[in-house]
């Protein structure tokens, strides 16, 4: 678009009629003059137009209801004639278009918004202007495909330095438009605490020691970039970003609901912790977690990728109706899938049309008949499962069992399935009635015999074909129990077709989503990645680019970053992540600045490094890392590291948490066992979600039921005591050690009056121990000076400056 | 003056300096205009523009909990929702049906089956009398049942709905609905919405506390006081009887007060110096959340500690100390909303009389069920009352919906003990107190507790009414999430004007 102001004659003479008339109105000519001078560019619909109407109009006049039938949503329905037989919308002639005049009435119960307070004459001229010019609608910037938007050039006008600043084409957007505003950027964060701030947001832990100290020795200029490299092939990196992801998954190692009961979820989110460590491109880990199994020659690990959208929760309560549970489960797929990719809020649409964005409730059956026709249905034994084995011997034997079992199991229900007309089951006798018993037998024989060979039974996307297909209806107003007409799969009208000749499927759908057409997926991740690495999206609203989401705060950034990631990069995380932390941007210093307190408290221009409290997981791997705790051992089933007794109270489950022994009290938070109805406390206490749903953002809480946790949960105490143990083995005095021990939690030698306050506390709670040995030996059996130490670096731990990143 | 009261002076003293000290060295226009972490998200979130201008919009960044006046002048300050969870049978406590006891052990009429569907029951099921005698108390003729001798005296404090519906038919999605407002997860519940809206009044304490008896969470879990989209200072906290009553609120062994005083000290000694160097308001608020974990490391463990009460008290609620029950958390409930908590929510696990098993039967379990809660609750409104706390607490009891007027067999069979299915076209609620009409029955069932004849309450109606109660227009009291205003009632809700004070 044309930044350049477009001076038309026609739009001109036009324009001068309709101004007297609002200056008329208005009883001055002061106004018609000032807005003459400003009459510049041309009104641009979604910029200038859509957030008025969405705000004042769409409640009435949108998808949901479209009084007097007139809504504003499609350019086609505006346009057309409402019920009083005339359009409300004349292109080119505001004075006979009735929305002008019902938004100017002067008779309360005429003018429009209705019952709500009147435009502001501004937006009034707004609307005038725009259907003078013609009344253009214009699609959603993010419903149109991204072009590449050239790289600006920095003038170094203001700041002569400034192109040397630059490390990545980032840092051009960036320092183009600070320099607008005559802003500079801050300065290069501190060396350690940098690597401190990447290393927590690459691999979710901070650096030890001697990587510390190899960076700050490191004086060549790609010392930083030596680092990012070596945190990027680091195997921790999968572990943190599968973190990331799991929450969008709603991984969890239950299945939810009344009951609760656990599952065999864990090599899915295996699967994505080797995923993000083999660096598979976005595009193919789209496509299998979607439609793996649909794939040509589908291996095991294409099938285990589909845990993705068996991660729905599966209601075992008595009673319940597995229809409504397995209906509820595929509308949580799409929903979810559209959040995730999309970041369109296409639930609005399940009951109506979309209220705001041009997404109808059609579109929403089109694409829910794409996860319509799979084979699980809410059942208690969650089948399809793949098994897991630990050999390939253990699979040739196991897998035909597996076979046999489920092919066993559905006669035998089927057998007993109620009459349609009584809804009654059927009451088995004789013959029959044995048949049912022997196939009962014979099922938990087969399952006794298949136990010891397989590690787990992972619930699976599995398509079923023929007669067991379904058809998919719209449901009146959302509700399952109300089918109306039958749709066929499909994708949204307002965005691109499934090219021609792609299957109408699950596999379809995932390929157009990472297809070339896709105006949103690729904005979609990259704007979650920066979300993740900068504090707040380009788009801060991550879930939702539709027209109720914020606009972005660099448009071109935006563009330039998902164009760049899907042709350039081909969907390379590791090298988008990269361009991302290598930016001159990335390594600002992170202090908020006071020059900019009143022009951008919230950094949304990046004149200073991002900040932000560490995640729950951080929170828990940081004190094990510092304290030297901390277990490498990667996947497996989920852990239990110490919790209350009391947690686990599911009604018609006897299941109670049993602390793991050995290395896995310590493994990293990512494989600690999340129950959905309660979840592990101290996750929850630092913002992690009960995962029943798809969680886009967690938000940061700052609570005292945090200080609770890293003060008092037994974990943190012995990671303390073990970080205390520690200290008192190295040779020197105790000021050293207690700078020691900061310079692991902060990645920064303490100030002298820091060190002071530490030492000071040290001394008197030594000689407090000392003068309490019951209090000594129950914190350290009855060493004085451990107990100090332990108590010190338990202060430490809970730094301000170490719980942030 | 004890030594923990001059602990609590120096504390409060030292605290308060520290904070101003802290307040100068960020510069007090910085603090004003950041809005970093934590603020974003209040201000996001603001409902109403009218309102906002007194209400959330002035939260304090560093105190979510702050007190906050609501949108009118309200009638209740706080509440205490008693949940049933389960679903407590209408037909043997409330709602009297003598057309029933004739029709016991009869088939049940296929009119009465015709286009419905069952949790449990199939084919044809026979009808199910009431299993106790109910009579007519108090100057309002209230009708209850024998197994509820003592709640027969607080009748004239109750207002009963007999015209309770809802949508859900299983347990989980209805608790949902009832707490949340929707059948499916991810909605802020009830207790959140009025913290979110009114802050608290007790700053040593949640301003949303749970209490949970009878060996189980609720069918939902944590949902139904969790904070949906919220932020999550305003989920409810879980307060417990056995172990630490809120998670890790007492000191490891071997750190005593003192000790964990003297360690704060440097704690926020140091965390100062941090906030003068980076100067992030979130540094300030983190100071004033360990400051506030350190007062409920006293306070939580005070107010949970019911053996200090008079044995009378004890003689009338039921209670023993150190046991989980309804009647504690009655109890408790009384002392939480005397100390300004905001919102107690109970759930009590039990009440699913289905009669497929002892403990589900009506004339069994059931009972047993009521004569904790007979005890218990009359003893709440009736403490609640004599301490002047009744006029502007608002007390509400129920279920998640209500039981069948036919005995239930399951998968076809008559089941073993008497019992009903679920039954989510009408069940019976009462309130108490709070700017709710007293002694009065509002709403009607047909001759079998079957079906509503006369103004019908919907859950959603139910939830406009509390917040109504507490000075919230129910469609004002917002939050943006997705793109939209979210609100607890969804698009529907009336307030039930004829029941209100």
């Amino acid at each position: 678009m044309s930044a350049v102001p477009r001076f038309s004659w026609a739009s001109w003479s036009v324009r001068v009629g309709a101004l007297g008339a609002t200056a008329i109105a208005l009883g001055g000519g002061l106004w018609l003059g000032t807005d003459l001078l400003r009459s510049g560019p041309d009104v641009e619909f979604s910029r200038d137009i859509k957030p008025i109407l969405n705000e004042n109009c769409t409640v009435c006049h949108g998808g949901v209801k479209q009084a007097a039938d007139f809504s504003l949503l499609f350019p086609e329905e505006a346009l057309k004639p409402s019920k009083s037989g005339k359009p409300p919308i004349v292109p080119g002639d505001p004075d006979e278009s009735l929305l002008i005049r019902r938004v100017e009435h002067t008779d309360p119960s005429e003018r429009m918004p209705l019952d709500h307070p009147a435009l502001a004459p501004e937006q009034i001229e707004l609307l005038r202007r725009w259907i003078e010019q013609g009344a253009k609608f214009q699609p959603h910037w993010a419903f149109v495909a991204p072009e590449r938007p050239g790289v600006p050039e920095p003038e170094g006008k203001a700041w002569p330095e400034g192109k040397a600043w630059i490390e990545t084409p980032i840092d051009r957007f960036v320092l183009a438009r600070l320099e607008q505003k005559a802003i500079r950027p801050a300065p290069e964060q501190d060396r350690r605490k940098l690597l401190r701030r990447v290393s927590l947001d690459l691999t979710g832990l901070p650096p030890t020691e001697s990587e510390l100290a190899a960076f700050v020795a490191d004086r060549s200029p790609r010392a930083y970039e030596r680092q990012v490299s070596r945190l990027l092939a680091s195997p921790r990196f999968g572990e943190r970003w599968a973190a990331w992801w799991l929450d969008l998954a709603r991984y969890a190692d239950t299945k939810g609901y009344e009951k609760d009961m656990p599952r065999e979820m864990w090599p899915y989110r295996d699967w994505v912790v080797r995923a993000f460590n083999a660096n598979m491109s976005f595009d193919r880990f789209t496509i299998e977690q979607l439609a793996g199994d649909l794939l040509p020659d589908a291996t095991d690990d294409h099938r285990i990728a589909t845990g993705f959208h068996r991660l729905t929760m599966t209601n075992d309560e008595g009673g319940t109706d597995d229809e409504e549970f397995r209906t509820a489960a595929v509308i949580d797929r799409l929903n979810t899938t559209y959040e995730v990719w999309q970041a369109v809020t296409i639930g609005c649409a399940q009951c109506h049309n979309h209220p705001y964005d041009p997404i109808r409730q059609k579109d929403f059956y089109r694409s829910l008949a794409f996860f319509n026709n799979t084979a699980d249905d809410d059942r208690e034994d969650e089948l399809p499962t793949l098994g897991i084995y630990e050999s390939e011997a253990d699979r040739a034997k196991g897998r035909p069992l597996e076979q046999r079992i489920r092919e066993l199991t559905l006669q035998h229900e089927a057998m007993v399935e109620p009459e349609r007309s009584t809804d009654a089951p059927r009451m088995l006798t004789g013959a029959a009635k044995r048949e049912h018993d022997r196939l009962g037998k014979q099922v938990e024989a087969l399952q006794k015999r298949l136990a010891p060979l397989r590690k787990a039974a992972l619930p699976v996307m599995e398509e079923v074909h023929g007669a067991a297909r379904r058809e998919t209806h719209i449901f009146e107003r959302g509700n399952w129990t109300s089918p109306g007409a039958v749709v066929t799969p499909g994708v949204p009208v307002s965005l691109p077709p499934l090219p021609k000749g792609a299957a109408a499927n699950r596999l379809g759908f995932a390929r157009w989503l990472v297809g070339p057409d896709n105006p949103l997926t690729a904005r979609v991740i990259v704007n979650r990645l920066w979300d993740q690495l900068f504090d707040a999206g380009l788009v801060e609203t991550v879930a939702d680019l539709g027209s109720q989401g914020e606009a972005p705060t660099d448009t071109h950034l935006l563009d330039w970053l998902a164009v760049h990631f899907r042709d350039d990069l081909e969907w390379d995380v590791k090298r988008l992540l990269r361009v991302m932390v290598m930016s001159a941007t990335y390594r600002q210093d992170n202090r908020p600045r006071e020059d900019l307190a009143d022009r951008d408290p919230r950094n949304r221009l990046l004149a200073r490094g991002p900040r932000d409290r560490l995640s729950a997981e951080m929170v828990r791997d940081q004190a094990l890392a510092v304290s030297e705790l901390l277990s490498p051992k990667m996947f497996g089933p989920g852990v239990m590291p110490p919790q209350p007794a009391g947690v686990w109270r599911s009604p018609y489950n006897d299941l109670d948490w049993e602390t793991s022994p050995g290395e896995d009290k310590y493994r990293r938070g990512l494989y600690t066992f999340w129950k959905r109805s309660a979840p592990y406390p101290s996750f929850v206490a630092f913002d992690g979600p009960s995962r029943e749903f798809c969680v886009s953002e967690r938000g940061t809480t700052n609570t005292p039921l945090q200080a609770l946790v890293t003060l008092n949960d037994p974990v943190y105490l012995e990671c303390a005591t073990a970080l205390a143990e520690q200290m008192q083995s190295w040779d020197v005095s105790a000021a050293r050690r207690l700078a020691r021990a900061f310079t692991r939690l902060t990645a920064r030698e303490p100030k002298p009056d820091e060190l002071a306050l530490l030492v000071d506390y040290f001394e008197g709670a030594k000689t407090r121990f000392a003068a309490q040995p019951d209090q000594a030996q129950a914190l350290a059996q009855g060493d004085a000076e451990l107990a100090a130490y332990a108590a010190t670096t338990s202060i430490m731990l809970n730094l301000d400056e170490v719980l942030t990143k | 003056m004890g030594r923990a009261e001059r602990m609590t002076m120096r504390l409060d003293l030292s605290t308060e300096a520290r904070l101003e000290e802290a307040r100068l060295t960020t510069r007090r226009h910085f603090l004003r205009h950041c809005s970093l972490g934590l603020g974003a998200v209040y201000l996001a979130g603001l409902g109403d523009p009218a309102w906002s201008a007194s209400g959330p919009g002035a939260v304090d960044l560093t105190n979510p909990l702050i007190p906050r006046p609501p949108q009118f002048a309200p009638r209740a300050k706080r509440v205490i929702y008693l949940h049933m969870a389960g679903a407590p049978s209408q037909l043997e406590m409330f709602d009297y049906k003598p057309k029933l006891m004739e029709l016991d052990g009869q088939r049940c009429p296929d009119s009465l089956l015709a286009g419905r569907k069952f949790a449990f029951i199939r084919g044809v099921p026979t009808m199910l009398g009431p299993q106790y005698e109910m009579k007519q108390y108090g100057q309002s003729g209230a009708w209850v049942s024998e197994v509820l001798p003592d709640f027969a005296k607080v009748v004239d404090d109750v207002c009963f709905v007999k015209s309770m519906y809802t949508g859900e038919i299983n347990h989980a999605p209805a608790q949902l609905f009832v707490h949340t407002g929707a059948p499916r997860l991810g909605r802020p519940s009830l207790g959140s919405w009025v913290v979110y809206g009114l802050g608290s009044e007790n700053q040593n304490l949640p301003g949303f506390i749970v209490l949970v008896s009878g060996g189980h969470a609720p069918d939902a879990g944590k949902s139904v006081f969790g904070s949906g989209f919220l932020p999550s200072v305003y989920q409810g906290v879980q307060c417990r009887s056995h172990g630490d009553p809120i998670l890790y609120v007492t000191n490891p062994d071997g750190v005593s007060r003192d000790e964990r005083r003297q360690a704060l000290d440097t704690l926020n000694a140091l965390n100062r110096k941090q906030l003068a160097e980076v100067g992030d308001p979130e540094t300030l608020a983190r100071i004033a959340q360990y400051e506030l974990a350190f007062r409920m490391q006293v306070s939580v463990p005070d107010v949970m500690d019911i053996e200090k009460e008079p044995a009378y008290i004890h003689e009338m609620y039921g209670t023993e100390p150190g046991q989980e029950s309804l009647a504690n958390n009655c109890l408790l409930a009384r002392r939480l909303v005397e100390r300004g908590v905001r919102f107690v929510q109970l759930f009590d696990w039990g009440w699913d009389s289905h009669g497929a098993s002892e403990k589900e039967a009506l004339n069994s379990g059931f009972k047993r069920q009521c004569r904790v809660m007979n005890k218990a609750v009359s003893a709440l409104i009736t403490d609640l009352k004599q301490r002047g706390l009744l006029q502007d607490t608002l007390v509400v009891w129920g279920g998640e919906f209500g039981r069948t007027p036919m005995q239930e067999n399951r998968g076809g069979v008559i089941n073993k003990f008497v019992g009903r299915d679920h039954h989510p076209e009408a069940f019976t609620i009462f309130l108490a107190g709070g700017g709710i009409k007293p002694g009065i029955s509002y709403g009607e069932t047909d001759d079998l507790g079957y079906t509503i004849v006369r103004d019908p309450v919907h859950v959603h109606d139910l939830q406009a009414t509390i917040l109504d109660r507490l000075g919230f227009d129910h469609t004002k009291l917002t939050y943006d999430y997705l793109g939209r205003p979210f609100r607890l009632t969804d698009v529907e809700g009336k307030v039930v004007r004829s029941i209100l004070a």
